[in-house]
C-alpha cells in the first residue's frame, strides 16, 4: 500500500457496469515502491468517503480490486483508510536516506515528526 | 518478499472495514550495498501483526502472500498488499568478489 493525499474527484456516467456507485479519488503518493512506469497521481476507488486534502491509505493490485467485492471490477488501487497521523523517526530520514518524503515540500499533512526512544513521550503528546 | 527497515507509523481510525485490526507501519525498502544494507528510496505502507517496531528490519511479503500473514479463521478477509512477516534478527551477506560473509545482528 502507498501513503498519499487526496487531491481530487472524478465523475463518470458513462462507465463499466462493474465500477457503478463506487466514487472515484484522484490522489498524489507522497512515495511509491516498484513503480511500473512514473506517475504523479493516480485514480482509486474510494469507499471510506475521503475528503480533498486529506492523507489516505491506497491498496494497489488485486487486493485492491476485491473492495468491491468481486474480482472483475477493473480496479487497480482502492482507497483503503484516512490518515489521522503519521509518523516517521527522524534518524530515519537523515543522511538522505529517504528524501523523498520531503520531495517539493510535499509531505503529508498528518506528518509528526519522532525521535527513537522518545516515542511513548510524543505520542502523549 | 523484500528486506526493509521500519521508519514510521500510520494511525487511522477510518478504514475499510476489512482493512480492521491491523496497525500500519511505514517501511523503507533496502537494497545491498557492499556489506550494508541501504534504502532504495521506495516506502511501502505495510500491515503488521506481529509488532514491529521503528528501526527494526522486517521482511514485507507481496501481494496473496501478504494476506497469507492475516490468514488466521478471524482475520481470513483483510485486504492488503503488503504485510509485515518477519522481524529480522541478523542477517549475512557476501561481499562481491571477496567471498568474505559478513554477520549483522541487529
Amino acid at each position: 500500500m502507498i501513503l498519499g493525499r487526496m487531491i481530487g474527484t472524478v465523475w463518470a456516467t458513462r462507465k463499466n457496469p462493474n465500477l457503478a456507485r463506487l466514487k472515484l479519488a484522484i490522489v498524489r503518493p507522497y512515495f511509491w515502491y516498484n513503480p511500473s512506469h512514473d506517475v504523479e497521481h493516480i485514480v482509486a476507488v474510494d469507499q471510506v468517503g475521503a475528503d480533498l486534502g486529506q492523507d489516505v491509505v491506497v491498496c494497489l493490485g488485486q487486493p485492491g480490486r476485491w473492495v468491491a467485492g468481486t474480482s472483475a471490477a477493473p480496479i487497480e488501487a482502492s482507497v483503503m483508510a484516512i490518515v489521522d497521523r503519521t509518523e516517521i523517526a527522524e534518524e530515519s530520514v537523515q543522511d538522505e536516506q529517504v528524501p523523498f518524503v520531503i520531495r517539493d515540500g510535499f509531505k503529508p499533512e498528518t506528518l509528526v515528526w519522532t525521535h527513537r526512544g522518545s516515542q511513548a513521550e510524543d505520542r502523549k503528546a | 518478499m523484500i528486506l526493509g527497515r521500519v521508519i514510521g507509523e500510520v494511525w487511522a481510525t477510518q478504514k475499510h472495514e476489512r482493512l480492521e485490526g491491523a496497525k500500519a507501519m511505514l517501511v523503507a525498502r533496502l537494497r545491498r550495498d557492499g556489506i550494508r544494507l541501504v534504502p532504495t528510496g521506495e516506502v511501502v505502507v505495510a500491515l503488521d501483526n506481529i509488532g514491529a517496531q521503528t528501526g527494526h528490519i522486517v521482511t514485507v511479503s507481496w501481494g496473496s502472500g501478504a494476506r497469507a500473514v492475516f490468514s488466521s479463521p478471524d482475520n481470513r478477509d483483510v485486504l492488503a498488499d503488503a504485510a509485515i512477516s518477519r522481524i529480522v534478527d541478523g542477517y549475512s551477506v557476501d561481499e562481491a568478489g571477496a567471498g568474505i560473509d559478513v554477520e549483522h545482528t541487529e
